[in-house]
């Protein structure tokens, strides 16, 4: 290895995780399976949600973030034991997206305004279905 | 705006510096003529990242949560086997002050011109998607508010002046003490880093102890403020840090801090390769060597 080729090296080093990507189309309701998008607003002190049971798939929850403060999200299980998925710098004024692949169960949407602390919670259900 | 400005602030502060420092080295040791290396990194760790971010944005994938984590931790550790290879070639450096030290430094330098770029690449790629995601984020929100996009692109702005800064006040020094300076103030920016890279892997489930919290200190020093921000920026500081992020940064700093400041104080005990002690490279006049 030359260092020629190390630049060319270094970047696919970065490229990497594309084969690591999920589909988020799937959960736009066209196919079979279920899950489907969640919006979500978080505000200095609520977190928002359209809808806070989906069927079991792929998940797209879309954080708007309407406060003063920057937020994240976290997607976790029940209790907060394990973060099934989470975005941050979400500032205010910023819409993004996390996607996750959700197994059936109960889990919690937390909005971290300030991102501190355990957050804004709400109940969130994954049907078997 | 300014939330969204301390964003781009935090994300942009620590390449800055890292960049800084390495582009005062190169300048300082006599090596210009190496420094197109650190902006091809750069601009490969740019390009690479906001196609990515874009292709995740306003394409159909979206990359996995795990996925992410991962790579962010996976990132972190090797930009922090690479800086401190850079911080010993420092101190090596710095330790043959006396006498020929530009030719030898010259010698250490060819070794690590593809070393150049994979420190640029790191240091700017590390958080390059995080910060690309976040961009693109706030360009999407220009329909409604152009204020996301101009806060993050301004704190981006803040943290490239203050690399500048860094680099032209670390120009000005004089050599001993340029190296001892620089050279502490990566290792505490390295043992940050690796402990950012396992919190990161702690939350991607790949690493355990992500509970077992060894202090919070979130009241004292929020994340959103602005000192918050800062400390976040440049040493990885994290309010909420676990204990397995405190050990690994400990056992990271101590020794490193440790064999660093050895180094560089103790010219006779050297570990520098015998090549780079030849008579014949150290007389070697500087232009040739270029």
């Amino acid at each position: 290895m030359t260092w020629r080729t190390l630049p060319f090296l270094a970047a696919s080093v970065l490229l990497i995780p594309l084969a690591a990507c999920t589909d988020k189309n799937e959960a736009s309701g066209s196919g079979t399976g279920g899950g489907g998008i969640v919006k979500v607003t978080s505000t200095d002190d609520e977190c928002l949600l359209s809808t806070d049971e989906v069927s079991r798939g792929t998940v797209v929850f879309e954080i708007t973030n309407k406060g003063t403060k920057i937020t994240e999200l976290h997607f976790e299980s029940e209790g907060g034991k394990t973060i099934v998925g989470e975005v941050e710098n979400i500032g205010p004024g910023i819409t993004r997206e996390l996607t996750v692949q959700a197994a059936p169960g109960t889990f919690e949407v937390a909005c971290k305004p300030g991102m501190i602390g355990d957050g804004n919670r709400v109940k969130f259900t994954v049907a078997d279905s | 705006m300014f939330a969204n400005y301390l964003i781009g602030l935090r994300e942009g502060l620590e390449a800055a510096l890292v960049v800084g420092i390495l582009v005062a080295y190169l300048v300082k040791s006599g090596r210009r003529d190496l420094l197109p290396w650190i902006w091809t990194g750069v601009v490969i760790a740019i390009a690479v990242s906001v196609g990515f971010g874009a292709l995740l944005t306003y394409g159909p994938r979206d990359l996995s949560f795990e996925a992410q984590e991962i790579l962010g931790g996976t990132l972190s550790i090797l930009a922090v086997t690479f800086v401190t290879w850079m911080i010993f070639w420092m101190a090596r450096t710095a330790r043959s002050l006396k006498g020929e030290l530009e030719s030898r430094m010259a010698v250490a330098a060819e070794g690590g011109a593809a070393a150049l770029v994979l420190i640029a690449v790191l240091a700017v790629g590390r958080e390059g998607l995080e910060t690309a995601l976040f961009l693109w984020a706030a360009a999407q929100a220009t329909g409604q508010t152009t204020e996301p996009l101009v806060g993050a692109i301004l704190g981006l702005i803040t943290a490239t002046v203050l690399g500048v800064l860094i680099y032209r006040g670390a120009v000005r020094i004089n050599m001993a003490k340029f190296f001892t300076y620089t050279g502490a103030i990566l290792v505490v920016i390295a043992a940050g880093v690796l402990s950012y890279g396992v919190h990161d892997l702690q939350e991607g489930g790949v690493l355990p102890g992500l509970h077992n919290i060894a202090f919070d200190v979130s009241a004292q020093i929020p994340p959103s403020s602005w000192y918050g921000t800062v400390l976040k920026g440049t040493v990885n500081f994290n309010p909420v840090t676990t204990w397995l992020q405190l050990v690994v940064w400990t056992l990271y700093l101590v020794p490193v801090l440790y064999l660093f400041f050895r180094t560089v104080r103790k010219p006779t005990t050297s570990p520098v390769p015998r090549a780079a002690e030849a008579p014949e490279m150290a007389s070697q006049p500087v232009g040739e060597l270029r």
